[in-house]
């Protein structure tokens, strides 16, 4: 008690002459005190001077500062690199990779239509042929992107062997286009040789090239993965950091604060308390937006990245389906096995139990109505049926757009067994006549995936926007910050410091 | 009020650092809890009854699955010594690959999308097609499915491959039931039926054995469906089958896969696919 009573000096002209033995007296009173405190032990390492320990709390007070700015920095600069790489880098150009698969089925499925369509003018030979080109152009342009992003040997080599066996399959599909020219026939099969060109080209895209494409993409995929996980949880960490070491400064200043008005019998060190409010803003503000910036993260990643590159992998499987269609028409020998490989890419796309194509054409028709949440099919359409949505809007939106596709499905597998009973009704010639006007009900099917993919596409690009918006600034705000409260625990130090200036 | 703050301050920090903590740990759970990568042993659920594909040979299991188990394993660091293998049967795979038992399934497994719910799967490491066995003097007569058709297939208790041909394909086959595939070769051998339908994997295995006793059988390869045999692997293990599907494409890239086929199938006159199959993604 007299130790207390005896420490604040009147001022600094009499502390000057008294200021040695009360520091003395005082860490005397300072170890009396200490024992009747929790952090007693400690005690004998604190600084034994007002002046040493003021020094030393300031120390720890801008350290504590020093960690925090460096914590935040490291979480905004994590935050900023992962927004980048999903929203403007690899998650783009994955997206874009995953047109691969489709560029390439297609090709092939066009090399069958002008095989099928035959030489006659106007058959649609040559718009067959010219969109063969245009996907070729396009394929090439996704392939540079994937070879780009690869970064591991596998994956390099993945993409040498893609450019190595589309060579290989332009020379193919070259000669069963000039053999077929040498022999003109009309709409159907054409000749034995040319099947057999085609056979060997199919083969070598549907063995060689769909597989280490879509394979390819998959990698691709992995790598955005990782970059989400690694990121996400780095803003994780870094806001957890902040909350922790914003505490920590917090506490040092509030007894920095206490030890002041003890001391000095002052009410309130005006300075120090702004430090301590600034602190408060700086720590609540970077905890809201880091947590902000991991939500961006995640929307953009599971609303908006995951379903588009799914519904590519969709189309894609959709359209080498729609081929099989074609190539059964094409080629009666191995029609068993393009019937199967139909059934089995449409289950891929959308599952329901069927030993054959009938019994599965029957289900699909039964009706394909679903709860959000809980679609009664599986496949690539099921798990889109079921990803949840944060806002209400955004799944009606997705219901919408999925009851669309379903549609356009259904119409898709009708017309597919009118084909197939054609064929084996004996009318061929109407089962490829049939083919023309199926062709316009894929197209509207395939449209509806691209619909349902642009959704998310919207989502995607919103939660990259929030994301590149919600960090902008803090490169800015968090020196300013660390500074102003700098100043502000010095300011509010200096006067109190000066009155020991003399005690030297 | 000292006290209060302080104790207050320090509950607070202590929070936070348990948060921090709890982070850190859920960080490393989700990298390391059951998954494959990192394992210094690795159990392997595989088949004991189809030569050349997976069998047992008196204390050792030996095919082409088994072969690939191990190269899988040892791109994933673990050598011969750390491999177990454990049999495992159609009726058991989903519970034992959910259960634990076993860390990973390279048994003639086809990946299908009602099976997708319980376990994951890499690869599949192979696209297997079902197809159709025949004596070699019966091979100009049975060229595909149709021809099976008033003939005599094997229909064995529990597999699907006879109910292929007959209710799917529609093809009135006349059905001789047997307990398993080594007994329709017996009967394929002996005459009794005239031709066997499975995948043509453990097709090409039956003829093999067939040709070690000096029997002439071919398969007819007019494939008819697709088997993607896949890795089994425990559900939400993305790591590990991420890991599983770079080793499968390596093993095919560096030539192991091509030689694994050849070494086990080679002879057996099955059109092999020596690249790489379409990955079924691992999320």
């Amino acid at each position: 008690m007299t130790a207390v009573q005896q420490a604040p000096p009147a001022g600094p002209p009499a502390g000057s002459a008294q200021a040695p033995p009360p520091a003395r007296r005082d860490s005397a009173g300072a170890l009396q005190r200490a024992s009747g405190r929790p952090a007693g032990g400690a005690g004998r390492l604190l600084p034994r001077t007002v002046a040493a320990r003021i020094r030393a709390l300031t120390a720890l007070s801008l350290v504590l500062l020093l960690v925090l700015l460096g914590i935040g920095w490291a979480a905004i600069v994590n935050a900023r690199e992962g927004v980048r790489v999903i929203g403007h880098d690899a998650g783009p150009q994955v997206v874009a990779t995953g047109d691969l698969y489709f560029q390439l089925s297609d090709m092939d499925a066009q090399l069958a239509n002008a095989l099928l369509i035959g030489t006659a003018a106007g058959g649609g030979r040559d718009q067959a042929l010219q969109r063969y080109d245009d996907n070729r152009q396009k394929a090439g342009d996704a392939l540079l992107k994937a070879a780009k992003l690869a970064d591991e040997t596998t994956e390099n080599n993945t993409a040498r062997d893609l450019l190595d066996a589309l060579g290989r399959y332009e020379r193919l599909a070259g000669q069963a286009l000039l053999l077929d020219r040498q022999s003109p026939h009309a709409s159907g099969p054409p000749s034995q040789q040319v099947v057999g060109l085609y056979r060997q080209a199919t083969d070598l895209m549907k063995l060689d090239l769909l597989p280490k494409a879509y394979n390819l993409t998959l990698d691709n995929g992995t790598l955005v993965r990782h970059t989400y996980e690694d990121k996400r949880s780095s803003v994780l960490m870094g806001r957890t950091g902040i909350l922790v070491a914003g505490l920590a400064l917090l506490a040092a200043l509030a007894v920095f604060q206490l030890y002041l008005t003890r001391r000095f019998r002052r009410l309130l060190n005006v300075p120090l308390a702004l430090a301590t409010l600034g602190t408060l803003v700086l720590t609540g503000a970077g905890t809201l937006m880091l947590s902000g910036q991991a939500d961006h993260l995640r929307k953009a990643k599971e609303e908006g990245f995951d379903s588009i590159l799914a519904l590519s992998r969709t189309r894609a499987i959709s359209n080498s389906a729609n081929a099989d269609e074609t190539r059964f028409l094409l080629d009666p020998g191995r029609a068993d096995a393009y019937e199967q490989v139909y059934l089995s890419k449409s289950q891929t796309v959308l599952y329901l139990k069927a030993g054959n194509l009938t019994q599965y054409n029957d289900a699909v028709q039964k009706g394909l109505s679903f709860e959000p949440g809980r679609a009664p099919f599986l496949g690539f359409l099921g798990t889109e049926a079921n990803r949840p949505a944060e806002s209400a809007e955004q799944r009606a939106r997705l219901a919408d757009g999925m009851n669309e596709a379903l549609a356009a499905y259904q119409k898709v597998q009708a017309n597919d067994r009118r084909m197939r009973d054609l064929v084996k009704g004996g009318q061929r010639d109407e089962a490829v006549t049939a083919r023309g006007a199926a062709a316009a009900d894929f197209t509207r099917y395939d449209r509806s995936l691209q619909d349902l993919a642009r959704i998310h596409q919207k989502a995607f690009d919103e939660a990259v926007a929030d994301g590149d918006a919600g960090t902008s600034g803090w490169y800015a705000v968090l020196p300013a910050a660390g500074v102003l409260i700098a100043l502000l625990v010095l300011a509010g130090v200096r006067p109190r410091l000066a009155e020991y200036r003399w005690s030297k | 009020m000292v006290e209060v703050s302080a104790r207050r301050t320090a509950a607070g920090v202590a929070a936070a650092a348990a948060l921090l903590g709890s982070a850190a740990a859920c960080g490393v759970a989700d990298a390391a809890d059951g998954s494959v990568v990192g394992k210094d042993r690795l159990v392997i659920g595989v088949n004991a009854d189809q030569p050349g594909v997976g069998a047992r040979e008196g204390d050792r299991y030996e095919g082409f699955d088994i072969d690939i188990a191990k190269e899988i394993a040892g791109r994933l660091g673990v050598a011969g010594p750390g491999v177990t293998f454990r049999r495992v049967y159609s009726a058991t795979r989903e519970r034992m690959l959910q259960s634990g038992e076993v860390d990973l399934v390279v048994a003639s497994y086809s990946v299908t999308p009602e099976r997708k719910v319980k376990v994951s799967f890499a690869g599949p490491y192979y696209v297997a097609h079902q197809d159709i066995l025949v004596r070699a003097a019966d091979a100009g007569k049975i060229r595909s499915i149709h021809d099976l058709k008033g003939r005599r297939l094997c229909k064995v208790r529990g597999s699907v491959s006879f109910p292929r041909v007959h209710d799917e394909q529609g093809i009135a086959a006349l059905p001789v039931e047997e307990d398993g595939y080594s007994d329709c070769l017996t009967d394929l051998v002996g005459g009794d039926l005239d031709a066997v339908s499975t995948d043509d994997l453990i097709l090409a295995g039956l003829a093999g054995e067939a040709s070690g006793s000096g029997h002439r059988l071919r398969i007819v390869n007019a494939p008819f469906t697709d088997e993607p045999y896949g890795v089994g692997i425990r559900k939400g293990d993305v790591d590990g089958c991420e890991a599983v599907n770079k080793a499968i494409t390596g093993m095919y890239q560096d030539g192991t896969a091509p030689r694994l086929l050849k070494r086990w199938f080679g002879d057996t006159g099955l059109k092999l696919t020596t690249t790489v199959p379409q990955f079924e993604g691992c999320v």
